[in-house]
């Protein structure tokens, strides 16, 4: 198979609109006149074709129907190629795929901004907010690498824009998450992560009533938190306990306050005090009983009952920590393991 | 088309980009100005729409990702997230024709994904020139089938799956107002709403619907 070479008379018409059409033309002589009717006027468009151009190139590549009829003007001689014949041609010679996409690319940009000037105002959002929202929802869901990643995008973008301050501090706050935790959990992969220890401190925030305008984080407080959490990850939880008490002893910000007093139960956990953590967490999760970390501490609870013997106590409540559920939740899955072992070590 | 992509490939290396397994490769709102060719791993395409992350697509090797992002410096409609460890060609304005001269099935494959963009484009813009917010709703619907290569010559229930939201977002209409029109939609029997997707019962009925109504609107 080859293209063709066919003649069409003045006056006869090469497609219609509206037609299925899997074949591309190229005018070799002649006139040939395309006319379409514009999406947004209304008004009868027609665009002559010039001597070598091909036409009807995209409803025979995409598919689609004609959206013009193809009228000859003065007899024609035109060039018919199935799209394997014009994407073998194409292929030999790259300019006419360059100049197509130069065309395709205008049409694109034309009939983008038509949509876009009908949608209505509230579905565009403003790019900047837009852009720091993204960083606000990966930091919340503990996914720290993207959030940092959008953080910054947003400060080389606006480095003196509206949220400049806080994605400061949130860059601040996801590098240490981000140090301690590793780089959260790429999109719907959750099975892979084992965040199960990073605290969520969006959540946190939200139950302590403090709007994510209040840029605070990198007050001294937020630093001798970070600096106390720091000990813990290099396993120093002496110190830790004793930076954390200082903290929740200051009593200055009921955020940092709630933070210290659930990593110093942590603390307890990892100095073997288990009796005092097992104290500890319980009172957290009586005073909140909506913490957003209860799963966690409970966790904490039953592993010091296990460390202490005793296994029944830790594994009903290892139980009742799974049916809190869901399945997929990464401290679900952890006590799941948990349970499985113990119970492996039973037998 | 993907095994020639292969070799060809190798002498653009320079211009590859490596990105870790869960790395953004470009963030949603951020202003663009290149676009990439998958060499090997997945990548996810998200929106975050609310409070929800929305998973739009997910793009195996030789597939093009990023490509409006040569229109214009537009902002990114969309996050693009490596799945895996992801090796890319990132096509820039000035690499853009060395690349392309040198490899015409990217080339190639470019043009078809623009003659897609246009069509979907339009096919957009006939839903947005609807009066009848009704007949936009419905119109979302339709184009789905014909997203799906659904014939509806022969098919009368379609189960698609998408939201409430998604069809605010198609129809260029508020949420709330979207959900009037679906709710009476359900009332009538015409659908069934669920939370992860929307049955339409006889597809043709809003086909008609919408004809009338263009038609209506000509006049």
């Amino acid at each position: 198979m080859s293209p063709k070479a066919v003649q069409y008379r003045t006056g006869s018409i090469i497609y219609f609109k509206g037609e299925q059409g899997d074949k591309i033309f190229l005018l070799n002589s002649g006139k040939v006149s395309l006319s379409s009717v514009d999406i947004e006027t209304g008004q009868v468009l027609r665009d002559q074709i010039k001597m070598g151009e091909f036409f009807g190139v995209k409803s025979a590549l995409g598919r689609y129907i004609r959206e013009e009829d193809a009228v000859v003007l003065q007899d024609a001689a035109v060039m018919v190629f199935s799209v394997p014949e014009f994407e073998q041609l194409a292929s030999k010679n790259t300019r006419i795929i360059m100049k197509m996409l130069k065309v395709f690319s205008n049409q694109l940009r034309r009939v983008h901004r038509q949509v876009q000037n009908l949608m209505v105002s509230d579905e565009q959002v403003n790019p900047e907010t837009g852009l720091y929202k993204i960083g606000e929802y990966y930091l919340k869901n503990k996914r720290y690498g993207q959030a940092l990643h959008a953080y910054k995008k947003y400060l080389v973008y606006y480095p003196s824009g509206a949220y400049a301050t806080e994605a400061t501090s949130k860059i601040v706050q996801a590098e240490e998450y981000l140090s301690r935790y590793g780089s959260g959990v790429p999109a719907a992969s959750f099975v892979a992560a084992d965040s199960s220890q990073a605290p969520a401190p969006a959540a946190l925030r939200a139950a302590s009533g403090q709007g994510p305008a209040a840029a605070e984080e990198t007050s001294g407080l937020a630093q001798a938190y970070y600096n106390a959490v720091s000990l813990i990850t290099q396993e120093k939880y002496l110190e830790a306990f004793k930076a954390l008490k200082k903290i929740l002893e200051g009593g200055a910000d009921p955020e940092y306050s709630s933070k210290a007093e659930f990593d110093m139960a942590k603390c307890l956990f990892y100095l073997k005090q288990y009796d005092n953590c097992i104290k500890s967490f319980t009172a957290i999760a009586q005073k909140f009983p909506k913490h957003p970390e209860l799963k966690d501490a409970l966790f904490f609870v039953g592993r010091s009952y296990e460390e202490k013997g005793e296994k029944a106590r830790a594994g009903s409540l290892y139980k009742k920590i799974i049916s809190m559920g869901p399945e997929d939740d990464p401290v679900v899955r952890k006590v799941r393991k948990a349970l499985r072992s113990m119970e492996g070590e039973k037998v | 088309m993907s095994p020639a992509l292969g070799p060809d490939l190798s002498m653009f290396n320079r211009f590859s980009k490596l990105f870790r397994k869960g790395d953004i490769i470009f963030c949603e709102y951020e202003p663009g100005d290149t676009f990439y060719l998958i060499q090997s791993g997945r990548v996810q395409i998200v929106r975050i729409i609310g409070d929800l992350e929305k998973n739009i697509d997910i793009l195996n090797p030789t597939e093009v990702f990023g490509e409006m992002a040569i229109l214009e410096e537009a902002p990114r409609s969309a996050t693009a997230i490596a799945l895996d460890d992801v090796k890319a060609l990132e096509f820039n304005r000035e690499n853009f024709e060395v690349l392309m001269m040198g490899n015409p099935q990217i080339a190639m494959k470019l043009l078809k994904l623009f003659v897609k963009r246009i069509y979907d484009q339009k096919r957009r813009f006939m839903i947005l020139t609807l009066d009848d917010v009704e007949a936009k709703v419905a119109d979302v619907f339709l184009m789905l089938a014909e997203n799906q290569a659904i014939d509806m010559s022969t098919v009368d229930t379609i189960d698609f799956k998408t939201t409430a939201d998604d069809i605010s977002h198609w129809a260029g209409i508020p949420p709330g107002q979207c959900r009037e029109v679906l709710n009476h939609f359900v009332a009538q029997r015409k659908i069934e709403l669920y939370p992860d997707r929307i049955v339409v019962k006889i597809i043709n009925d809003f086909a008609r619907f919408v004809s009338t109504r263009r038609k209506h609107q000509e006049k």
